[in-house]
């Protein structure tokens, strides 16, 4: 029993300092010019940010629609066609499927982000100007995974693209294939 | 009979119903409350807010968003042929030709120096 709660106390001790190291690492290594620095500029940093955020909204919104129609709308209904015509699509099933996923991950960090965006807008900056700058550090993180996950969306399309070239030069070059 | 006695009003029993109606008003309000609380939690866990613009903050950019969602898409059923195939590619590339932009979402915007956050003093040792 004993030992039971000498694990549990060093996990405890051990997960905090884990959590706290990073940010106190970062509050460290600043200078007090730095610090300066932010807590005069912050506002305006607040401001740009909200902004930022707000036009993000419609962004998001338009392409979230967007890459979904093209998935329900095009690639699902183009893979059920051929495979009900008895054509092998493994590679075009394989790459909506990936491309479904990888619009699932979009969806997921999109909200992460926005999380982090919404407590960076409303973090007060003046009192806490490193909290703040860490909390803008997070963001910038977030909404690199986003365009990440954008691109590789623009990369499976160009793909998907490709394979039905590929899919109609195979069986439709000269001749018709089976209808 | 003394006057100076203290006359005992007779004490009229209180409706039946009243305790009740105190804890059916109660427990309404309780059970409200946590239906209310079990919706806003789904609607911030599910993405539904990031899809809602009615939020304060975001009146500025309602215009920007597309109303016109009037994409039919590709039949699921039909014939395969040249055709068939070349009409999708049609509409596969006038769809895509909206999202293939890979600048979206750019995190050089939040970089410090666009911000004002960065460290003058260390860029310029």
């Amino acid at each position: 029993m004993k030992s039971i709660v000498l694990s549990v106390i060093g996990l405890t001790v051990s997960g905090v300092l884990l959590g706290v190291m990073p940010a106190f690492a970062q509050s460290e290594m600043m200078t007090d010019q730095h610090i300066a620095r932010i807590k005069t500029n912050c506002e305006v940093a607040r401001a740009t940010l909200g902004q930022i955020h707000a036009n993000d909204a419609p962004a998001y919104i338009n392409r979230n629609q967007t890459y979904f129609s093209v998935s329900d709308k095009l690639m699902a209904r183009l893979n059920s066609r051929l495979a009900f015509s008895r054509y092998n699509t493994t590679d075009l099933v394989k790459t909506a499927s990936d491309y479904s996923d990888t619009l699932a991950k979009f969806r997921t960090a999109y909200k992460s982000y926005d999380d982090l965006m919404s407590d960076a807008v409303h973090t007060d900056c003046i009192r806490e100007p490193v909290g703040f700058y860490d909390k803008v550090a997070s963001v910038r993180d977030a909404r690199q995974n986003v365009h990440d996950l954008a691109v590789q969306l623009t990369n499976l399309i160009s793909q998907y693209h490709d394979q039905v070239q590929a899919f109609e030069s195979k069986n439709f070059s000269s001749t018709g294939g089976k209808s | 009979m003394n006057e100076s006695e203290p006359v005992v009003e007779p004490i009229a029993p209180k409706p039946w119903y009243r305790k009740e109606l105190v804890l059916f008003i109660a427990t309404s309000l309780v059970i409200a409350l946590a239906l209310v609380l079990v919706s806003m939690a789904l609607y911030a866990s599910s993405g539904a807010a990031q899809l809602d613009l009615s939020r304060p903050g975001y009146k500025s950019v309602q215009s920007e968003l597309d109303q016109s969602d009037n994409f039919e898409g590709f039949p699921a059923t039909g014939a395969v042929n040249k055709d068939t195939l070349d009409k999708f590619q049609q509409l596969y590339d006038k769809q895509t030709k909206l999202v293939t932009d890979t600048d979206v979402f750019s995190p050089s915007v939040l970089d410090d120096s666009a911000l004002g956050l960065d460290d003058v003093t260390a860029s310029n040792q």
